[in-house]
């Protein structure tokens, strides 16, 4: 089949004119798209801090037969369980030194 | 390099394949196109995986609202055609879009529904000219129509014409072809005889050429 062309194209005829897309201009965009009910649709960022990285610590209450009992040496003293379990640890140290 | 953004909240209305017949016809023509598949159902992306890419076309996948407008400006300096396929909702990533645009084309179906729709998109056009103090070129294209039209098509084009708006002819009929291009990819020199192609590639020949006319400056 013999193709005819119909038109040539001339990228030097294409041309950008200049957009502004600073923030204050996008958010003007923004304003007048809500305004039309164009909303954002994506979902939104998760809100807060990061959960923290596994370091590996243990909790109390992967001790069943002591945890009840540390945690209410804890909350009498308004500490965190950790605080508990930290002095134990540095008793355990003073008499077997590692 | 001009961007186009196809822009309509009516899923449905021809927009992917609207973006895939004047992107594949200008890139034939010796266009550099770059594609920007913003749409989350990925019709770009699943056109462009059927078959090896056309010449001349690249394709950005995965385009957000937070990313729309860094995209297009990394593309609309490197000297091709840029073409924003959109999501078909009413969006603040179409707006975005819009904002950055030198044509906005809005696909629409003949029928009161997809005019209504479609619609929003030419009222949101219009604010966004007045927010940003400058001009945004924007025409509608009726997509899927038939040899012989129905009455509310002709009204509804009768009625855009009368209120101002710019109308494409011509528009992008029902063909075989057309939909056959998300089947087998590539473009339509390349997929398999689909009906009558001469007429397919004529009625997409002419509606890229108007399109080039409006980008050109040489509509008239």
């Amino acid at each position: 089949m013999t193709e005819k062309k119909p038109f040539a194209i001339d990228v030097g005829k294409l041309r950008s004119r200049e957009k502004v897309a600073s923030a204050s201009a996008v958010e003007r965009v923004d304003r007048v798209a809500a305004d039309h009910g164009f909303i954002a649709r994506e979902p939104a960022k998760r809100r807060g801090r990061l959960p923290s990285p596994r370091t590996g610590q243990l909790h109390a209450k992967v001790f069943p037969d002591v945890s009840d009992e540390i945690a209410k040496e804890a909350t009498r003293r308004g500490v965190t369980q950790g605080v508990v379990i930290e002095e134990a640890w540095k008793l355990y140290k003073e008499n077997n030194p590692v | 390099m001009p961007v186009i953004a196809i822009a309509s909240p009516k899923g449905g209305a021809g927009k992917s394949t609207t973006a895939v017949i004047l992107g594949t016809q200008l890139a034939h023509y010796g266009a550099e196109v770059t594609l920007l598949d913003c749409d989350p159902n990925e019709a770009l992306t699943l056109w462009a995986d059927r078959a090896p890419r056309p010449p001349r076309i690249s394709l950005i996948t995965k385009v957000s609202e937070s990313d729309i407008i860094k995209t297009i400006k990394r593309h609309d300096a490197d000297g091709k055609i840029v073409i924003v396929d959109l999501e078909g909702v009413a969006s603040r990533l179409v707006s975005r879009a819009i904002s950055q645009a030198d044509l906005v084309l809005t696909p629409m179906r003949g029928t009161t529904l997809d005019a209504t729709i479609g619609a929003r998109a030419l009222a949101l056009v219009a604010e966004e000219e007045e927010s940003l103090g400058r001009k945004i070129p924007h025409s509608v294209v009726f997509t899927m129509t038939r040899a012989i039209r129905s009455k509310q098509h002709s009204g509804i084009e009768a009625s855009l014409r009368e209120s101002g708006v710019d109308v494409i002819t011509p528009p992008l009929m029902e063909r075989a072809a057309f939909s056959a291009l998300f089947e087998f990819g590539g473009d339509l020199h390349s997929i398999p005889p689909q009906g009558n192609m001469v007429a397919a590639i004529e009625n997409a020949d002419g509606f890229a050429q108007a399109v080039y006319r409006r980008l050109t400056g040489a509509a008239e």
